[in-house]
């Protein structure tokens, strides 16, 4: 207890050096604290960025589009497909995906899709681009698997003289015998759905398509086993490839997989690389603490030789002499940390964009940097900043005190008989 | 204490320093006893081996052969736990330059090998302040060494060396650093000390050895007559 607080008044009596050794150990935390806001503030980028991304495979049989009456295409996915892809670490989510061609007037043909009722409703070629909205009516809800319903795209719509008012009421007929030059006949009853809803795209051919209960399209078209295709839904960005490979490793040769190309571009450079380079900068700053603690201790015992040495020769116990000196340390370093707390607390915010351009920007890959520049540093003090400075004062004090403290502990008492 | 038993006893011990290629002996095969109590001068000429003979007996120092008996203990193979306990128990020390801890007030310093030892704040206190009173220093109580006269610090110095009441104080050159009137003083209350405790003091002043109870001669590191 009395060699902690020698410690501490130990620290007060250079008070010049104090100041000077508080600034240089508190402008290496104020590098650390940019450096982690850094980090922090790109990965809320990365976050962002990452919901934006596909992250969603595509399965087809392998060579075809895998519309049950497309000629030469009808080739569909063996019905244990998306049992053993669901199976797969990190898929969220599979979604089998039953297709079928119809034609109509001008332009040419419309799509017939059999899905869960809950699951996204993609339009074929148009991937997410044109996610539907619903306009009129409503979606289809869990209750409706099995039943003839559907809901519609306004472009077929007008074609089926069904208006947006007549959602819940109107009817159109499947009929899986109609033929056009890509489309073959199914030799099945035609079946008549009830339109419960319509919806728009924004896209004149998103907006031709009709989607129903995956059990209502196997019955219409006799399709009883099998999808037309599979989309995979991968938890994050990072696992896109890996899901990829593991999927290809499951089904083996019967599928075709689309990998979204963003989501391979994004892997390849983004947050890690940042997170990697920031924390080296941290790293760095952590070194230089712990030099600034080994030399200021070093000298502080070559200083005191002879006040250790009288310390031990009225009985200070090695125990003590290392208690004092490492509470000499700790209090120096988290002066230094709270230093560098306030330094970032005031300009943090400013000088941590251009530190952050000038020491990672470089690294980044080009087509990221607009990206990144316009990145939300913020110099706000939470919890978890104040417990990462005061581990690293507390563990930078302790290895950069190590070896004097050594020093002092090995000073013999004799220390004390000196006079020079 | 049984008065047969001495409280120091040297048995044929010797000190020797390997310098270049010869080989110096600064305490050459001593045998020496030394009661219990009383005040005993250690002079000689420079490089004769006083200090090395006192740094022996505090245990600061291993002989190259021989051993050192303080209080019953051969100090010579005593662990570092020992040795530690031994410093805070049995030996003061009173050093040339004073020695204060120059951060700590005159109270702080003397209560401070009591601390060591594990004294009660308070008990502390009390008896740092009376040791500081009884060697007329009652108005200095909170000041720090670099308000203190040389004389004033090595009476703080001496009332620190006996803080846990040890039977053996240990002086090397105790008013090298003071006026020859100062001197004096601080070899009275030395005087008066060794009534309770042995005290062995290593002095150039001839008068001031006058003082001891005995005086030890150092010729090359052997006792003379
Ligand atoms: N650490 C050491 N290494 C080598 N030689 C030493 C060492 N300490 C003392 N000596 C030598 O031992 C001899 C005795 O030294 P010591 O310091 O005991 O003498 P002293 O009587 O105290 O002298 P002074 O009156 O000058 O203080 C001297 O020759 C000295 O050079
Ligand atoms: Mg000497």
């Amino acid at each position: 207890m009395g060699m902690i607080v020698l410690g501490l008044r130990n620290l007060l009596r250079n008070k010049v050096r104090l100041v000077l050794v508080a600034i240089l150990i508190g402008v290496p935390f104020f590098l650390l604290l940019a450096m982690n806001a850094i980090g922090d503030a790109v990965q809320r980028q990365t976050a962002v960025l990452a919901e934006n991304v596909n992250t969603v495979l595509q399965l087809r049989a392998r060579g075809s589009m895998g519309h049950v009456n497309m000629v030469g295409q009808d080739r569909i996915l063996p019905q244990d497909v998306p049992e053993k892809v669901r199976g797969i670490e990190h898929v969220e989510r599979v979604e089998p995906y039953l297709l079928a061609m119809a034609p109509i007037t001008p332009p040419n043909f419309v799509m017939h899709v059999g899905l869960a009722p809950t699951a996204v409703k993609r339009l074929e070629s148009h991937g997410e681009a044109g996610n539907p909205r619903i306009i009129a009516g409503r979606d289809l809800t869990p209750e409706d698997a099995g039943q003839d319903v559907a809901i519609i795209g306004q472009g077929y719509a007008q074609w089926a003289g069904i208006k947006p008012e007549d959602m819940g009421t109107a009817t159109l007929t499947v009929d899986p015998t109609r033929t056009h030059p890509v489309i073959f006949a199914m030799k099945r009853p035609t079946r008549e759905l009830r339109i419960v809803g319509m919806y728009a795209s924004g896209y004149v051919f998103g907006d031709l398509q009709l989607f129903m209960p995956i059990e209502t399209f196997r019955s219409i078209y006799g399709t009883d086993q099998g999808t037309s295709w599979l989309f995979v839904k991968v938890d994050s960005v990072e696992n896109v490839p890996l899901v990829a490979q593991r999927v290809r490793e499951t089904v083996g040769y019967v599928a075709d997989i689309l990998v979204p190309e963003s989501a391979a571009v994004f892997t390849a450079t983004t947050s890690r690389t940042v997170k990697q380079l920031s924390g080296a900068g941290g790293l760095l700053a952590i070194a230089l603490m712990v030099i600034v603690v080994f030399f200021v201790l070093l000298m502080t015992v070559r200083e005191r030789a002879r006040e250790i040495g009288t310390l031990k020769a009225i009985g200070a116990s090695d125990g003590g002499v290392t208690v004092q000196f490492l509470t000499e340390a700790v209090a120096l370093s988290l002066l230094g940390g709270a230093l560098g707390l306030l330094l970032f607390q005031a300009v943090g915010a400013m000088v941590t964009g251009r530190l952050f351009a000038l020491s990672i920007g470089p690294f980044l890959p080009s087509h990221y940097k607009p990206l990144f520049e316009s990145l939300a540093v913020s110099n706000q003090v939470s919890a978890s900043v104040l417990l990462l400075v005061l581990v690293v004062a507390v563990v930078a004090a302790v290895v950069g005190s190590a070896y004097g403290v050594w020093q002092a502990v090995r000073l013999s008492p004799l220390e004390a008989m000196k006079h020079e | 204490m049984n008065r047969a038993t001495p409280l120091i006893e040297l048995r044929s011990v010797s000190k020797s320093y390997r310098k270049g290629g010869e080989t110096i002996d600064a305490i050459a095969d001593i045998d020496l006893e030394l009661p219990e109590k009383g005040m005993v001068a250690i002079v000689g000429p420079s490089g004769s081996g006083k200090s090395t003979l006192l740094h022996l007996i505090g245990a600061m120092d291993r002989p190259t052969r021989g051993e050192v008996v303080v209080a019953g203990r051969v100090v010579n193979g005593l662990s570092q736990g020992e040795l530690t306990r031994f410093r805070r128990r049995t030996v003061g020390f009173v050093f040339q330059t004073f020695n204060l801890i120059p951060n700590l007030s005159a109270l702080e310093n003397v209560a401070l090998p009591m601390e060591f030892n594990g004294a009660a704040k308070s008990e502390r206190t009390k008896r740092a302040k009376a040791l500081l009173e009884r060697f007329q220093l009652g108005h200095r109580l909170k000041h720090r060494a670099n308000e203190l006269s040389g004389g004033e610090m090595q009476r703080v110095a001496i009332a620190r060396a006996i803080a846990n009441e040890p039977r053996l104080v240990l002086a090397d050159e105790p008013t090298g650093n003071l006026d020859s009137k100062t001197g004096a003083l601080i070899y009275e209350l030395l005087k008066e000390i060794s009534r309770e405790r042995t005290v062995l003091v290593v002095t150039h002043a001839e008068p001031l050895a006058a003082m001891a109870d005995r005086v030890l001669h150092l010729q090359d590191g052997r006792i003379g007559a």
